[in-house]
């Protein structure tokens, strides 16, 4: 035993209570560590009924137990030595827990691979991951293309993004030589490219992450200052009839982009000279200059939560604010009516070609807009039915473009073009409304707060991902996580002061991180696990190389446009 | 716990392989120092590299797997600089940190069981040509005093030819230098075969090993980590190794008649391994030794994290009671009451007797020939 006092520091781990109470719904079951857990399944032909009441189990299976239990002991957790191979220990349909007094009791849990989630509940999980605020950017994104170009692309884009998620799927089913069950897309990188693939996986899911932070700190800013605007000028009953281009009907729609050079933006042009209560206002409620730091109160705060799960409780804000959006957008078309005319290449006064050179700006947005791929393994491991993981991802995908174009049509479709030009469509719809506007004052303010209560989430995963990986430590200290917090909170702000086209970076974070995540890996990883099995074919080859020079040429473009 | 104090100490004095057996040498373990002493006996655990060795040696004797051979591959350094081993040594240590389990046990037998007995682990006939060539050169002082030879079998193994024939050279060796030796051969990893298949690969196994170790005799066990066959193979090999077993259960039987039990277990001490038994009532579950001695061997490495060790225990309920307690020197013993009404002084003041004269047993015997004894 004497070797034990070099490796009992490997015994002092933490280990799970193996002791239970009488009572199922005591067990702490951790369905993560299912496989470690094996000892507990036992096959339903060793549940030995001794009488009506209590059902024991045979004394082959506990001695099973025991020895797996025991085995358990001699090595380190990670340690894949003595763990039960899956021809030892069957995998039942059903878990029964085992009571060393030698009874069993059926749990309605389940056993690994097997989730609880009905197809549908798998498709509406997906879409409502992938509904985010670049849903507020398609219709300019299909304005910048054109129209009949902005929905080809769309399609297109949604049946691209949809085979490379397709490919991620099915990226872990091609490495048969390691256990795989617990891994993500990251894990899959680290193993087909080393550390870089780590690192590089890391990096590119901080983009993304950062880049959201960065475009909800500018939503939220917007969205607060319209809120405050229309909060103040409903108590003070301000008409707040800007020199903004508007139409002139119970329907307004304004052209906040076409104004005068010498009149600052998102300012209110008119102050009433007398009126030094509204001067004060405009001066302190600033879109671009006040308001954003007045957030960092708010949020700063909020940041620095440890865990963030009271957070994720507000989970239904974001579909009910889609849904919202997805009846404004309707209303507002019903009464605005149908303005379309197709010009095919060269712009009108009012309205924009149909085929436009800048559509790479749209396909930037579009690939954040469908951007699932680095959590979409984690989605789609509690479908109950595994082999309709395939299926339902496409009908989820099919769903997400649907809404995508609904919108995107809809808004471009019922602009009111004669007064208005179509190229005053903004980069964040809502803004085309004026803040007097009450359904679109409510729409801001489901959004306001789904954002607050989403932020908080993307800074936890930003924060786990990247502390985690450099110091090793979710939440080293206070001090760490503050600095990082202000480094994120101080981008946000920044933009906002200097930059608020939410358009510009979406599309450019959304290429960026698009690149790796969803053009080069999932393509390049295949091309290598084909290669190592010999079944690389030219086409193929050919393919999916032509697909990662799109995901670059995405990238590259998105500078000069 | 004394059994540690003396594993530190023989960890002090194991400075390398012995390259001339001393005589005389006091043991520096527990108990008595006798003057004949010859040196410790070995056995030998020996098998391809990969076979199964550690494992087993570690569900066995409830060690922690040591995965990291690393440190192996350092304290051999230290170890066989003595002995002027060229450095290739250092390109044997790294290579085997990527990953691969090689076992490298020299003197690394903390493991010691019926008495003094210690357990060596080889690889034999692995892929390295540095540990081949220290095995060859390494062999007379690796066979010299010898009492149990295992060899494991890797039943999934490709290269049967090569197995057998690393077999056959480890006879050589043990005929040459120790041939009084028992050796027992385990066709491991049975699991992994199909349930219908298992009895007719185990059975043309036995026979071409028993037809390979003439004139040597063999006894042949299938195993696997998996299922009781494990533990039941160590069992039989311990039980062949006492000698005066029938004697001992004779002795045992009359205990437990006279105490009443309903059953006396006889474990040998480092691995709980069930020497002897006797039970006076049928008893239901068959693999109750197993259990028994994985639920003990648990709870010693739950002690030794408290840097505490075991001792007795005394298990009871309104049905039964159960004492386990240390017998002799090499053994403990397991007794289990069944008649509640019988107070735990008094089993144990039985127990405490009985065990003066199982000690006097073992006494009896002269030291060459009993191994209880050391």
């Amino acid at each position: 035993m004497a070797n034990m006092d070099g490796d009992s520091r490997h015994l002092l781990i933490p280990e799970v209570n193996h002791e239970i109470n009488p009572g199922p719904m005591n067990i702490q079951f951790d369905s993560s560590d299912l496989r470690s857990k094996r000892p507990f399944h036992i096959e339903p032909t060793n549940i030995v009924s001794v009488n009506d009441v209590i059902q024991r189990v045979s004394d082959h299976a506990s001695a099973l137990n025991k020895r797996i239990h025991y085995y358990s002991r001699l090595t380190a957790p990670a340690d894949k030595a003595l763990i039960a191979p899956d021809h030892v220990v069957p995998a039942p349909e059903e878990c029964y827990v085992y009571s060393p007094l030698g009874s069993a009791y059926k749990l309605q849990s389940y056993t690994e691979g097997y989730g609880k989630n009905t197809s549908l509940v798998t498709i509406f999980m997906i879409w409502n991951t992938m509904m985010g605020t670049s849903i507020l950017s398609i219709p300019w994104g299909i304005k910048q293309a054109g129209f009949t170009t902005g929905i080809c692309v769309i399609m297109l884009m949604g049946l691209l993004t949809l085979y490379c998620c397709y490919r991620v799927v099915k990226s872990r089913a091609m490495i048969s030589s390691v256990d795989t069950t617990t891994w993500e897309y990251p894990d899959v990188c680290r193993y087909y490219f080393g550390s870089f693939g780590q690192w590089s996986s890391l990096l590119f899911s901080l983009v993304s992450l950062i880049g959201a932070m960065i475009v909800y700190w500018v939503l939220m800013s917007n969205f607060l200052f319209n809120t405050g605007k229309f909060i103040f000028n409903f108590i003070h009953h301000i008409n707040d009839t800007d020199a903004i281009l508007s139409t002139n009907d119970s329907n307004p729609v304004i052209c906040p982009s076409a104004r005068n050079s010498d009149h600052p933006d998102n300012d209110s042009m008119i102050f009433y000279a007398n009126d030094t209560e509204i001067h004060q206002f405009e001066k302190w409620w600033n879109k671009s200059k006040t308001v954003p730091f007045y957030l960092i109160g708010l949020l700063l705060p909020l940041l620095n939560f440890k865990s963030p799960s009271f957070f994720s409780k507000f989970n239904i804000l974001g579909t009910v604010s889609v849904l919202y959006l997805i009846f404004l957008v309707t209303l507002k078309a019903i009464r605005l009516g149908f303005h379309l005319e197709f010009h095919w290449f060269m712009p009108t006064e009012f309205f924009v070609a149909e085929i436009r050179f800048q559509f790479p700006q749209l396909t930037g947005v579009l690939t954040l807009a469908f951007f699932i791929h680095n959590c979409i393994i984690t989605l789609l491991k509690n479908n109950k039915n595994q082999e309709n993981n395939v299926r339902d991802l496409s009908i989820a995908y099919m769903l997400v473009t649907l809404t995508y174009l609904y919108i995107g049509i809809l808004v471009f479709a019922s602009f009111p073009s004669p007064p208005l030009s179509k190229d005053c469509i903004e980069q964040n719809f809502l803004d085309n409304f004026p803040s007097s506007d009450i359904l679109s004052f409510i729409a801001r303010i489901f959004l306001l707060f789904q954002m607050m209560t989403v932020y908080p989430l993307l800074g936890y995963l930003a924060r786990v991902q990247l502390l985690g990986h450099i110091f090793g430590d979710v939440y080293p200290s206070i001090f760490h996580v503050l600095i990082l917090n202000l480094v994120i909170v101080g981008a946000g702000v920044i933009m906002s002061c200097f930059y608020p086209n939410i358009g510009g970076i979406i599309r450019y974070s959304g290429a960026a991180c698009g690149l790796a995540f969803v053009f080069i890996y999932p393509s390049l990883i295949y091309i290598i696990s084909l290669y190592q099995e010999e079944r690389l074919t030219w086409p193929k080859l050919i393919f999916h190389v032509f697909i990662i020079i799109l995901g670059l040429a995405n990238l590259i473009i998105q500078f000069f446009m | 716990m004394e059994e540690s104090d003396s594993e530190k100490k023989m960890e002090k004095e194991n400075l390398g392989p012995r390259m001339d057996p001393p005589i005389g040498e006091p043991e520096g373990s527990l108990g008595w120092v006798l003057p004949n002493t010859a040196m410790k006996k070995k056995v030998l655990l020996m098998g391809k590299s990969g076979s199964g060795k550690t494992s087993m040696r570690s569900i066995i004797f409830a060690n922690y797997i040591a995965r990291d051979t690393r440190r192996l591959g350092a304290t051999i350094l230290d170890r066989l600089h003595s002995l002027q081993i060229n450095s290739s040594l250092s390109t044997y240590s790294l290579v085997d940190s990527v990953g691969n389990t090689k076992t490298f046990d020299v003197e690394h037998s903390h493991v010691r069981f019926l008495g003094n007995l210690v357990l060596n682990l080889w690889d034999c006939g692995g892929q390295d040509t540095f540990m081949e060539n220290y095995f060859t050169s390494q062999r007379d002082n690796i066979f010299r005093n010898v009492e149990v030879l295992i060899y494991v079998f890797d039943v999934e193994s490709r290269e049967l030819e090569k197995d057998m024939h690393y077999y056959q050279s480890c006879l050589e060796a043990i005929l040459q230098n120790s041939p009084d030796a028992k050796i027992f051969c385990l066709v491991h990893k049975m699991d992994l075969v199909q349930e219908d298949q298992r009895d007719l690969i185990f059975k043309e196994r036995e026979e071409d090993l028993r037809r390979l170790s003439r004139p040597l005799e063999c006894s042949c066990f299938r195993t696997s980590i998996w299922d009781e066959t494990l533990y039941k193979a160590w069992s039989s090999i311990v039980y062949q190794l006492i000698p005066n077993v029938q004697q001992l259960e004779m002795n045992l039987r009359n205990f437990a008649e006279i105490i009443e039990a309903d059953e006396v277990l006889l474990f040998e001490r480092a691995t709980f391994l069930v020497i002897s038994h006797y039970q006076c009532k049928e008893q239901r579950d068959a693999h109750r030794f197993e259990k028994i001695s994985n639920i003990i061997k648990q709870f010693k490495l739950s002690c030794s994290k408290l840097a505490a060790s075991f001792q007795s225990m005394e298990v009871r309920n309104s049905n039964f009671a159960a004492f386990i307690d240390i017998f002799t020197s090499n053994t403990y013993v397991m007794v289990v009451m069944s008649d509640p009404s019988i107070p735990s002084a008094a089993t144990l003041i039985n127990i405490r007797n009985a065990r003066k004269h199982f000690e006097k047993l073992e006494r009896v015997d002269g030291p060459k020939q009993c191994l209880l004894m050391r």
